[in-house]
């Protein structure tokens, strides 16, 4: 069990990890380039695992409905955007902006496509993101 | 350096936006590994997206802000991308569950981006956050945590 625990943290240090470097990549480069490249190396190692791994093409993908592959395009714009605020805000404020968004919009497509939760908990969740965003944005880091 | 720039509202609705495509690519690539392998799932964006990418590259021509090379480890950034799709399946398939692995994911993310500001890590800008940072953390933390866990019906 704790050696999942560590997985999951360090999955997040990961994330933070990747965010950092294709921000010190954009700042040599441009974000579109820092986003480019954090494409094709992960396809490359990606690559990698699957022939290593094998059972790449397994299941059935092409029943998916044809907006399942769509996140690769998504995926450039959430980089290049990574890597564009990362050294304007920095990087914590840029994690939590990130996570704030994407717990809101989370909860917006949740409760648009009908699936169940208690509304307590959407509004108060909400309610303390929107909070802390906003002591946050009075903020002024020194530097 | 860009960095020498106040940071501006722009700034924060850009980051805060870009946390919305999250939830796009979770819906997109989640949907994707119903049908087919998890690899698949994070193969097929990467593919797709750097075709993207390439298109981007030659169409907008953005100049390079800087004339100095970028070190070599600076290209990494997509095998440490590559590598939390493996670790968060691995975490995920456990007692963790998704909303466990996400939880811890969002501490990982949190702890890693406090020490990268505080050091100035790979030679970015160096910024101490002071309690106003905390506080804000600690707001967005507990109200992630209230979504991830009664948010939505198991």
């Amino acid at each position: 069990m704790s050696l999942f625990i560590i997985l999951a943290i360090g999955a997040g240090l990961l994330v933070g990890l990747s965010r950092q470097l294709n921000g010190r990549l954009a700042l040599s480069t441009n974000a579109w380039e820092s986003s480019f490249w954090n494409h094709i190396v992960g396809l490359a190692f990606v690559s990698l695992i699957a022939l290593l791994a094998g059972g790449l093409f397994g299941g059935a993908p092409l029943d998916a409905p044809w907006w399942a592959y769509l996140g690769g395009p998504i995926g450039v714009l959430f980089i290049a955007a990574g890597s564009w605020a990362i050294n304007r805000i920095g990087a914590a404020q840029t994690a939590m902006l990130i996570i704030a968004g994407q717990m809101i919009s989370g909860v917006a497509i949740d409760m648009a496509m009908g699936v169940q939760g208690q509304l307590w908990a959407r509004m108060l969740g909400v309610a303390l993101i929107l909070g802390g965003m906003w002591v946050t944005r009075t903020a002024k880091a020194k530097r | 350096m860009s960095t020498d720039n106040p940071p501006r509202f722009i700034h924060y609705l850009g980051a805060f936006a870009a946390g919305g495509l999250i939830t796009l690519m979770l819906l997109t690539n989640g949907t994707l590994a119903q049908y087919g392998t998890l690899l698949f799932s994070s193969w097929v964006p990467h593919l797709t997206g750097t075709v993207l990418a390439i298109l981007i590259l030659l169409t907008v021509r953005p100049a390079r802000v800087a004339p100095k090379r970028p070190p070599l480890w600076a290209y990494l950034g997509g095998v440490s991308g590559g590598l939390t799709v493996i670790a968060t399946s691995a975490a995920m398939n456990s007692a963790l569950a998704l909303s466990g692995t996400i939880a811890l994911g969002l501490a990982g993310q949190i702890v890693f981006s406090l020490f990268a500001d505080a050091k100035g890590l790979f030679g970015m800008a160096q910024r101490m956050p002071g309690w106003r940072d905390f506080a804000g953390l600690a707001l967005i933390a507990a109200g992630a945590l209230i979504l991830i866990f009664y948010g939505s019906a198991p």
